[in-house]
């Protein structure tokens, strides 16, 4: 029987699944800008593979530049930060260093969106989806459960590719089961539905998960659609949801400029012109507050992911 | 020393000639390509003519060989004089360099390790060479590796805080397989260096971050080779070397002036001024 990770802190099976990648492959590496305890690898990694960690300090631009350096020898490190600091703090260490010279580095963004929580309005992150897949070479991944996070990781560290993945800190419910293989070229068809299509990544999976199954309870046939890679994105997938329902709702824990809802209304405009609603940060700054004043203040919490849906599928009855 | 490349006994005059030569070359390529980083090209032609003949082990023929010394040239925007030397060792044909900035060139303007063979790292957003410097460094440790990694950073660049991030990590570190030099030629773009803004005192500050620190005549052949030498010879920490250098040396017309930094070429009269302006004249290779 293996170990039961949806049971742990998602940093925790960070961390772990950085010990069996480094036990797989050596050159695999740990890299800090001293929030190692945040990111879960400190005592997790730092004290099982000393030699893989290595704990930059508060300083994330030279964590990018000695990860891209690092790359440029063969080593492949995980460089991990909150997500303000790992994106929008190094976004030009990020685009030329890695990027641009397509360096094989990962960059962990811990604690995306409102997840901050405590820490507030200068440590919410909502737009790093955004940069980080407007930025050629980049792939960006947004795991919603531990077991796609182990899966992620393992694909991130097989493959040679610059690439950005958002790390939930908490414990999260289970979405995924043990067989699940993370593949970046396709979405997940987490339920099937008729009436609309609801898609969404990351933190905000596991409700899109609840606010389906509520609304086929009362009748609402939803198609829920989950991008664990942001980029490359799944047109595929999408456009045959949204020529089966007519109407689509995105939620994300992010601005909703230029991220998940932004790349399915990039797809759609062009393949398949298609009612949206977009649910997330409406252009705003996030701020000290509960997750549930959040989800209300800018409406992307269950209760706005099921009104959306309910509009939706009300305004395909009627034409 | 052990060197897979054949190379000439250091012949003072021949090195004199060849470093007119790649002036003039220079000039050449950049009033071509109609502007370009000339300045902080000249100011290196003596360091990096040394690094390529006299200390660093390479092999042209296999530019990612594993053992060789690794050379980050941080100020990206001097890539002209990275170019002679790497078209002059064999790295790649002479007639490359002609393409400097041409659509669709293997030889742009800032240094490119995706296009140039014998190039270590892409380099061109100034302040990000030391720290990949650090990284290829720690990580040669890390594999019990006995070459050298080398960093050229810029005077003008050294106002990037991310060199001082780069610093402090090294001397934590003691990585003294890391050797780098400052092209302190006293000139950025917008003015000399200490009206802008003051580095100095510069050798201070790099002791201070735990760095062994020495400083040289950057167009001295004799000590160009024993500062460099004497830097790779430092154990239990990083060496940095001050080069006093001279802001687009032998171009009379610009030389130790702002203006050297991005010249402009609109016109064949400019074009003839320029390569008039040079101490000696050369063939072009190309």
């Amino acid at each position: 029987m293996g170990k039961d990770f949806h049971s742990m802190e998602m940093r925790f099976v960070y961390g772990e699944t950085l010990n069996e990648l480094i036990e797989q492959n050596p050159n695999v590496m740990c890299l800090e800008a001293d929030l190692s305890k945040a990111s879960g690898t400190n005592p997790t990694v730092s004290s099982r593979h000393p030699a893989n960690f290595l704990n930059i300090g508060v300083a994330e631009a030279n964590m990018i530049g000695i990860g891209a350096g690092l790359a440029s020898e063969g080593k492949v490190p995980f460089c991990a930060s909150f997500t303000c600091f790992a994106t929008r703090r190094v976004y030009d260490q990020v685009t030329i260093s890695v990027a641009y010279a397509n360096m094989n580095v990962k960059i962990v963004g811990t604690a995306p969106g409102i997840t901050a929580g405590p820490n507030g309005g200068t440590h919410m992150c909502f737009q790093d989806l955004a940069i980080m897949r407007a930025m050629p070479n980049m792939h960006v991944y947004s795991p919603c459960d531990a077991l796609e996070l182990r899966s992620v990781m393992r694909h991130m560290a097989a493959s040679r590719q610059p690439t950005y993945m958002q790390l939930i800190r908490s414990k999260v419910p289970k979405v995924f089961d043990a067989e699940y293989a993370f593949n970046p070229e396709t979405a997940v068809v987490l339920r099937e539905g008729r009436n609309v299509t609801l898609v969404s990544t990351g933190y905000m999976t596991q409700f899109a998960v609840a606010v389906v199954d509520e609304l086929a309870r009362a009748g609402v046939s939803v198609e829920l659609l989950h991008y664990p890679s942001v980029k490359p994105f799944d047109a595929a997938t999408l456009v045959t949801s949204a020529q089966k329902t007519r109407g689509v709702v995105t939620v994300e824990n992010q601005n909703i400029i230029g991220g998940l809802g932004g790349a399915v209304c990039e797809v759609l405009s062009e393949q398949c012109p298609t009612r949206v609603i977009r649910l997330g940060v409406p252009n705003q700054f996030g701020e000290v507050a509960s997750e549930q004043y959040l989800f209300d203040k800018h409406g992307f919490g269950p209760k706005q992911i099921a009104d959306a849906c309910r509009r939706i599928a009300a305004e395909r009855k009627t034409k | 020393m052990d060197k897979t490349t054949t190379q000439p006994a250091f012949d003072r005059a021949e090195f004199d000639r060849m470093a007119d030569e790649w002036r003039y070359i220079m000039t050449d390529m950049i009033c071509r390509a109609g502007s370009g980083h000339l300045g902080g090209a000249f100011s290196l032609v003596e360091i990096v003519m040394t690094l390529y003949y006299r200390i660093m082990r390479t092999d042209p023929a296999n530019p990612r060989w594993d053992e060789r010394d690794r050379l980050v040239l941080s100020k990206g925007h001097a890539a002209p004089v990275l170019y002679l030397a790497l078209a002059y060792q064999g790295f790649f044909p002479m007639a490359w360099l002609k393409t400097l900035n041409a659509d669709g060139t293997r030889l742009p303007s800032h240094a490119d390790a995706r296009y140039v063979p014998g190039i270590d790292m892409t380099t061109g957003s100034l302040g990000q060479g030391l720290s990949c410097a650090c990284g290829a460094a720690h990580a040669a440790r890390l594999d019990g590796k006995k070459h050298n990694v080398f960093c050229i950073i810029g005077d003008g660049e050294s106002n990037e805080g991310q060199n001082w991030e780069a610093a402090m990590f090294a001397g934590h570190h003691k990585l003294d397989n890391l050797v780098a030099i400052t092209d302190y030629n006293k000139l950025q773009i917008d003015d000399f260096t200490d009206k802008l803004l003051t580095l100095e005192p510069l050798c201070d500050k790099w002791r201070a971050f735990g760095w062994e620190v020495f400083e040289m005549d950057g167009h001295d052949w004799d000590v160009i080779y024993k500062t460099i030498n004497a830097a790779i010879a430092v154990r239990g920490k990083p060496a940095m070397i001050i080069a006093h250098t001279i802001k687009a040396k032998g171009c009379c017309l610009v030389e130790n002036k702002p203006e050297s930094h991005n010249i402009k070429v609109p016109d064949q009269a400019t074009y003839d001024k320029f390569l008039n302006s040079l101490t000696a004249k050369a063939t072009l290779p190309y």
